[in-house]
C-alpha cells in the first residue's frame, strides 16, 4: 500500500511535469542526486547530498514516532510540530542559560529538558481529552499556534533575543552542542570538500534509538498493550481492567517528549540557537505523512523519513540542475499523503486500524480485535 | 530554459573535455571562454514575493542575458535550507553565491568560512557568526542601501503636497510608521522626515513604531493614531505589517506610501514606494565578478549610482511636482543634497 502510494505520487508528478513543459527524467534525476547523491548531472558532491538527506530525516524520525505512537491508541496527534518548537525552546533556554556547564551535565540537560517541554506540550491536549472530552485534533493544532507565538515573543523583543533589531536568540553553549560524525574541520579535506560541510550529527543515533525504544514500547511492554487495546476499542479496554484516562494521558506525554526531542536535537545538533526558521518549519507536519506511510511501525517511519529527507534535500538540487521549482516536492508529498488518506478512509470504512490488512494485526490480539473497534458500524449483536 | 540547460550541460562536457586534453600533456590550444556560474538562493519568501526575492531574481535574468553567464536559482523553504542551499553552489564552485536578505546572514557567515575561496554576496546583510558579529570574511561583500536617499524622494513629495495643498486634509502633518528602530528603519524615516521639511518647513512629522514586521493589525493601529492626529500621508516602513498602514491610510481616506518594492498593488491608496533596488545591486555583483573585480567589503547603492529611488503609484503626479523631484534627485544626485542617516529634530 504504501508503495503504490509513493508511486501513484511519482506517475502524477511526472504528469504534472509534462503538462507544465518540464522534462520528468530531469525532474527525478535531480531528485535523485539531491536525495541519495546518484545521477548528478552538475558535479554535485554524493557525499554532502547524502549527509544533507540525514540531516533533514534526523527530526522527522522522532516527530513521525511522536504521531505514530498516538496514532496506535486512536489519538491524532497534528501538534508534532507544536511539540517540536516547544523541546526546542527549552533546549535553547537551557543551553544559554547554564551555557559554562560542561558537555557531560548540560547536554543531557538540553535533551531531557526538550523532552520535557514537549510532553508538557502534548500533555495539555492528552488531560483535556482525558477530563473533559476536548478533540486533540482542535486542541493539538491550537497548540502549535501557541508554540509559534511564543517562539516569536520570546525572539522578537522576549528574553531570549539576542539583541535589539534581531530575530534569532543568543546562541547555546558549547557544552550543550551534539558533536557531528565528523569533525567540523574546514582544513581537513573529506571526500574532496572540507569535512564541516557534512553536518550528520550524533542526533542521528539518538533518533534510531527513539524508534527502537518506540517499537519495544509498543510491542514488548504491557503499556504499549494497553495503547494498542485502548486504540481497538475504549470500551473493551475499559472492560478489561485499562484505565482508558490513564493511557490517553501517558501517551500524549510520551508522544510530546518524542517531538520535543525532535526540537532538542535539532538546536543542539544542527542550529545551536532559535531564528525565525521556525515560523516556516513543517517538520511536525511532514511528521504526520512520515508516520502513515511507514504504517505506524518503527522501521517503517525510519524508512519513509529517508524519503521526505531525500526529497526535502533533493528539490533544491532539482531547481538549480533542472530549473523546475522546488514546489514539486511539495506537490509530491502532498500526492503521497492523499493517496495514503484515501487508503486510510476505507481502512477505517473496513474497520480496520491504520490500513493495516488484518493478517498484519498484532499477534497477541485475538482474530475478532478488530470486530470490537468502535469504528465497525454496527453494534455488536447479542448473542 | 531546459534547451538553455542542455545546452550549458554539452558546454559543460566540451569544458570537461578540454581541461582533460590539456591535463594529458597538451600544451597546446588558448583556453576556452569561461562561462561565469552564479548562484541565488533566495529566503523563505521565494520568489513569488513580489519583493527582494523577485528583484534579485530579476536582476539574475538580467545578467543571463548581458554577460551569457550561467544562472542558477534555489528556493529555500524554511531557514533549514539555507546552509545546504549556499553549501551546494559553493561545493561546485560557482563563481559567485548570492544569498538574499539578512535572514541569511548567519547560513552566509558559516559557509564563506568554510569555502574561502568562493565568492559570497549578501543582500541587506553581512556574513555573521551566530552573535549577529560581522566576520567580514575578505570572500564576502555585502550589498547595502542608502534607504535614506528613497525616503527623501518620497519625503519631498510629501512635503510639498501637504505645502501646496494638494494633499486630503492639510494641516501640514504627515507620519512614518516604522517597524522596529533600527538602522535600515531609521534612516527612510530619517531622508523622509529631512525632505518633507525642507519642502515644507512647517511640516510636522510623527514617526511611530509597531515593534513588529509581520503583524498587519499593528502597523494599522500606529497609522491609526497618526491618521487621529491629523496625518494625511502615512509612510510604512515596517514591511508585512507596514501592509496594515497602507490599509489603514486607504480605509481613512488618505494618502499611503510604500516601501523597499514598489507597493502599488497593496493598496488603492498607495501613491508612491521608496525603493531598494535589489535588481541593480544584484546584477552589478555579477557584473563585478565578470569582470573580475570582485571586492570584499561592502557595496552601498543609492541614488547616486541607481541603486534606490522611488515609483509613482495610483497618482496622477503634477508637472510642478515632478519637475521638483526631478531636482531634488539631481541634488542628491550630484551631492549638493546629502539627506542623513539619523533621523533629523
Amino acid at each position: 500500500m504504501p508503495l503504490g502510494s509513493v508511486l501513484f505520487a511519482f506517475v502524477v508528478g511526472a504528469l504534472i511535469c509534462l503538462v507544465t513543459g518540464a522534462n520528468p527524467v530531469d525532474a527525478y534525476s535531480g531528485l535523485l542526486c539531491g536525495g541519495i547523491g546518484i545521477a548528478c548531472a552538475q558535479g554535485e558532491n554524493s557525499a554532502l547530498q547524502i549527509s544533507n538527506t540525514i540531516v533533514f530525516l534526523t527530526p522527522l524520525i522522532t516527530t513521525g514516532v511522536a504521531v505514530a505512537l498516538p496514532f496506535r491508541a486512536g489519538l491524532f496527534n497534528i501538534g508534532a510540530e507544536g511539540q517540536l518548537i516547544a523541546g526546542a525552546i527549552a533546549c535553547t533556554a537551557i543551553g544559554v542559560k547554564f551555557s559554562g556547564l560542561p558537555s557531560p551535565i548540560l547536554l543531557p540537560m538540553v535533551l531531557l529538558g526538550g523532552m520535557a517541554a514537549g510532553a508538557l506540550w502534548a500533555g495539555i491536549a492528552g488531560l483535556l481529552k482525558a477530563t473533559v472530552g476536548a478533540h486533540e485534533v482542535v486542541t493539538t493544532i491550537m497548540l502549535n499556534y501557541v508554540a509559534q507565538w511564543l517562539l516569536r515573543y520570546l525572539i522578537i523583543g522576549g528574553p531570549l533575543q539576542l539583541r535589539e533589531g534581531t530575530s534569532t536568540s543568543l546562541p547555546i553553549g558549547h557544552g550543550a552542542r551534539l558533536p557531528t560524525l565528523l569533525p567540523s574541520d574546514n582544513s581537513l579535506i573529506i571526500f574532496g570538500l572540507p569535512a564541516s560541510v557534512y553536518r550528520v550529527h550524533t542526533g542521528l543515533l539518538i533518533a534510531l534509538a527513539a524508534a527502537a525504544i518506540f517499537a519495544f514500547l509498543l510491542w514488548r511492554t504491557s503499556f504499549g498493550y494497553e495503547i494498542r487495546a485502548v486504540g481497538q476499542s475504549q470500551k473493551a479496554a475499559r472492560y478489561a481492567g485499562i484505565s482508558v484516562r490513564r493511557t490517553i494521558i501517558l501517551t500524549m506525554l510520551i508522544a510530546g517528549a518524542f517531538a520535543g526531542l525532535a526540537g532538542a536535537i535539532q538546536v543542539a545538533g544542527v542550529d545551536h540557537n532559535l531564528t525565525d526558521m521556525y515560523f516556516s518549519d513543517t517538520t511536525g507536519f511532514d511528521a504526520i505523512a512520515v508516520a502513515l506511510l511507514g504504517l505506524g511501525s518503527a522501521v517503517g517511519i525510519v524508512v519513509a523519513s529517508l524519503l521526505f529527507g531525500a526529497l526535502h534535500a533533493g528539490g533544491s538540487i532539482m531547481q538549480s540542475d533542472a530549473g523546475i521549482s522546488s514546489n514539486l516536492v511539495l506537490v509530491l508529498q502532498a500526492l503521497i499523503l492523499f493517496s495514503i488518506a484515501a487508503n486510510f478512509v476505507g481502512a477505517i470504512r473496513r474497520g480496520l486500524p491504520f490500513g493495516r490488512a488484518s493478517a498484519e494485526l498484532p499477534p497477541e490480539l485475538p482474530p475478532a480485535a478488530g470486530l470490537m473497534s468502535e469504528a465497525a458500524v454496527p453494534p455488536p449483536e447479542p448473542t | 530554459m531546459r534547451m538553455g540547460h542542455k545546452r550549458l550541460r554539452f558546454v559543460g562536457l566540451i569544458a570537461v573535455a578540454m581541461v582533460l586534453v590539456v591535463a594529458c600533456g597538451s600544451s597546446g590550444g588558448g583556453t576556452p571562454a569561461k562561462t561565469f556560474k552564479i548562484g541565488l538562493v533566495t529566503d523563505t519568501g521565494g520568489l513569488n514575493d513580489k519583493s527582494f526575492n523577485h528583484l534579485a531574481d530579476v536582476g539574475l535574468e538580467k545578467a543571463k542575458t548581458d554577460f551569457k553567464i550561467q544562472g542558477d536559482v534555489k528556493e529555500s523553504k524554511t531557514g533549514a535550507d539555507y546552509i545546504p542551499n549556499l553549501t551546494d553552489f559553493a561545493s561546485k564552485n560557482y563563481d559567485l553565491v548570492i544569498g538574499v536578505g539578512f535572514l541569511m546572514q548567519q547560513a552566509v557567515g558559516t559557509v564563506s568560512g568554510t569555502f574561502p575561496n568562493i565568492h559570497f554576496a549578501i543582500i541587506d546583510g553581512a556574513g555573521t557568526d551566530a552573535n549577529g558579529v560581522d566576520l567580514k570574511h575578505s570572500n564576502v561583500v555585502s550589498l547595502f542601501f542608502k534607504e535614506q536617499d528613497a525616503g527623501a524622494m518620497v519625503g519631498a513629495m510629501a512635503g510639498w503636497l501637504e505645502k501646496n495643498g494638494k494633499s486630503k486634509k492639510n494641516q501640514h502633518v504627515i507620519g512614518a510608521v516604522g517597524g522596529v528602530s533600527i538602522p535600515p528603519v531609521n534612516h527612510y524615516i530619517a531622508g523622509y522626515k529631512w525632505a518633507a521639511k525642507m519642502e515644507d518647513p512647517s511640516i510636522k512629522v510623527l514617526v511611530g513604531y509597531s515593534n513588529n514586521f509581520n503583524d498587519p493589525a499593528k502597523c494599522k493601529s500606529v497609522a491609526k493614531a497618526q491618521i487621529d492626529q491629523q496625518a494625511d500621508i502615512v509612510f510604512q516602513v515596517a514591511g508585512g505589517c507596514g501592509l496594515g498602514a497602507l490599509q489603514q491610510a486607504g480605509q481613512s481616506g488618505v494618502y499611503g506610501i510604500g516601501v523597499d518594492a514598489d507597493q502599488k498593488d497593496a493598496d488603492p491608496s498607495v501613491i508612491a514606494s521608496a525603493l531598494k533596488k535589489v535588481d541593480v545591486a544584484t546584477y552589478t555583483a555579477i557584473h563585478n565578478v565578470v569582470q573580475g573585480q570582485f571586492q570584499g567589503g561592502a557595496l552601498t547603492f543609492s541614488i547616486a549610482n541607481e541603486g534606490a529611488g522611488y515609483a509613482v503609484d495610483n497618482f496622477d503626479l503634477p508637472a510642478d511636482l515632478k519637475a521638483e523631484l526631478d531636482k531634488v534627485q539631481g541634488q542628491i544626485k550630484s551631492g549638493a543634497l546629502t539627506p542623513p542617516a539619523d533621523i533629523p529634530a
